[in-house]
């Protein structure tokens, strides 16, 4: 059986830290596929141990139980063909925008590099700002470039661990369609830790609730709806109303705002 | 225009202090208040300087003083940075050198002249070793710190990527300890050209700033210590001047984080 490119699985994985000379579970019996092509949101509280399944799935962190596959193979290490996009964007001050995008495509040649570079910068949206520094940049800027970093190495798999939590909710929003946009795009698979659900349900079709000590996968909900998505609509409220009971913060009177 | 007079008066704030002191200076001479043994006039002593560079030669003592700093600082600086490095990258070497080097370091620069003499003879050797030993600590010292403060983040960053070794030196340790080398460097500048003077007081030759001042001492000759020392203050001032520009031209990204 062959599996299609870009596909991620977990199967049966534990992982504890140890604290103080005592052993701390942190993710307990994940069992998890995130098929290829799909749009797949982690959200939790936080001290769930997303982040840290996105660092086994990156390949920064190697001791646990069970399995991480990527394609059917074993996660040993990092590899070209996943890219990873951080909370803070960590561009390199000392380079400019166009050489921190061609940060992974050292093997290339000069011209080559300069076409994939510009491509995703234009992607992103920021083709006038090749030889602008970090410093010159704003936040979701910055993020922008972070992202077109990790996807100029042509991943099969974008992970991202809370993109847009450090920008401000006007160009959060702004940002959320641009990774709709840029996914539809690129046609890889994108795995995102969030704790923001109305953005978990705006990007993903699928969205993985995990709840903490130690953490668990508690329910995965389908999101089918249409795209680009209504954040106002009914059917993404009921959603929304799902997820947030996962977490007791349903409201109980729902209906009295809409009067 | 405001802020061209804002920048004159900047200018001419810094030249207060020297203004003052020079009109001093020409009052208590030409008022007869000291012996011009002890403190010629400014105008004698213009003339001094301008025979004792047309005259005297005084440019070749300069040069070869220069000359000295600047191989006691390129093996002092270079060793150094390797030093630091090493020390910085590797935990274990950190654990077999540092104990040691920080036991040697506090023996003042200076008490290791009597020793490098007796092994080196009165030669060039023992003064450039003196100046290189005076370079060594700074850059070894802001190296190491440089290197292991280099933020986690970044490190990830290059895991992610599959940076090893030598690449993950070149790309990511050293443009991010570089600032702090570049402090150790200027600082070892400054080092240096403090220990060219003890080099060449303490271990007798015929050549050099140094040795002009102390010459000038032992013949009583009051103009060729003073210009000894103001040149000495000048050329300083002028290296580390030089230091710290090409340190702002190099560290391009952060000189405009600076800025904006």
């Amino acid at each position: 059986m062959s599996i299609e490119k870009g596909t991620l699985e977990i199967k049966a994985l534990s992982k504890s830290f140890i604290v103080d000379g005592n052993p701390l579970q942190i993710l307990n019996n994940i069992n998890i596929v995130f098929p290829a092509g799909a749009f797949i949101s982690i959200v939790g509280s936080s001290g769930c141990g997303k982040t840290t399944l996105l660092r086994i799935m990156l390949g920064l962190e190697t001791q646990y139980e069970g399995d991480a596959l990527i394609d059917g193979e074993k996660i040993v290490g990092p590899g070209l063909n996943r890219g990873i996009v951080f909370q803070d964007h960590r561009l390199l001050p000392w380079l400019t925008v166009g050489e921190n995008v061609a940060f992974g495509l050292e093997k290339l040649k000069r011209k080559e590099k300069k076409l994939i570079v510009d491509e995703h910068l234009k992607l992103v949206g920021l083709s006038g700002f090749v030889s602008a520094y970090p410093s010159q940049l704003s936040g979701g800027m910055a993020q922008r470039v972070a992202i077109a970093r990790a996807l100029a190495s042509k991943p099969e798999i974008l992970l991202m661990d809370e993109p847009l939590g450090a920008l401000d909710a006007l160009t959060r929003m702004y940002m959320q369609k641009e990774l709709e946009r840029i996914w539809l795009f690129e046609k890889i698979s994108m795995i995102m830790v969030t704790h923001d659900v109305e953005e978990a349900i705006y990007l993903s079709d699928k969205v993985v609730i995990m709840s903490s000590r130690p953490g668990i996968i508690k329910k995965i909900i389908d999101v089918p709806l249409p795209r680009p998505r209504d954040r106002a609509s009914s059917a993404f409220m009921q959603i929304k109303a799902e997820i947030l009971k996962e977490f007791h913060l349903e409201t109980e009177y729902p209906f009295a705002y809409a009067i | 225009m405001i802020q061209i007079s804002e920048n004159i008066k900047n200018r001419l704030s810094t030249l207060v202090i020297p203004i003052v002191l020079l009109l001093v200076w020409q009052i208590v001479t030409s008022g007869g208040y000291v012996s011009s043994h002890f403190l010629p006039s400014p105008g004698t002593l213009f003339h001094y300087t301008v025979k004792l560079f047309v005259e005297q030669g005084f440019l070749l003592h300069i040069l070869v003083s220069l000359k000295r700093v600047l191989f006691g600082f390129l093996i002092g600086s270079v060793t150094g940075f390797l030093f630091g490095l090493l020390m910085g990258l590797s935990k274990t070497a950190e654990k077999i050198l540092a104990p040691t080097f920080h036991v040697i370091r506090q023996v003042p620069i200076i008490g290791w002249i009597p020793l490098i003499v007796m092994w080196c003879g009165m030669t060039e050797l023992p003064r450039i070793i003196i100046i290189s030993i005076a370079a060594f600590y700074p850059i070894t010292l802001n190296t190491f710190s440089g290197v292991r403060s280099v933020s986690k983040e970044y490190i990830e960053l290059g895991a992610v990527y599959g940076y090893k070794r030598l690449k993950f030196i070149r790309k990511i340790v050293l443009p991010a300890a570089f600032p702090s080398i570049l402090t150790g460097i200027s600082l070892s500048v400054g080092m240096s050209w403090a220990m060219l003077m003890a080099a060449e007081l303490f271990i007798e030759t015929f050549d050099g700033i140094g040795t002009r001042i102390q010459l000038g001492r032992e013949k009583f000759n009051m103009p060729l210590v003073i210009t000894g020392i103001i040149t000495v203050g000048f050329l300083g001032l002028a290296m580390t001047l030089t230091a710290e520009k090409i340190a702002k031209v190099l560290d391009r990204g952060r000189a405009i984080r600076k800025e904006s």
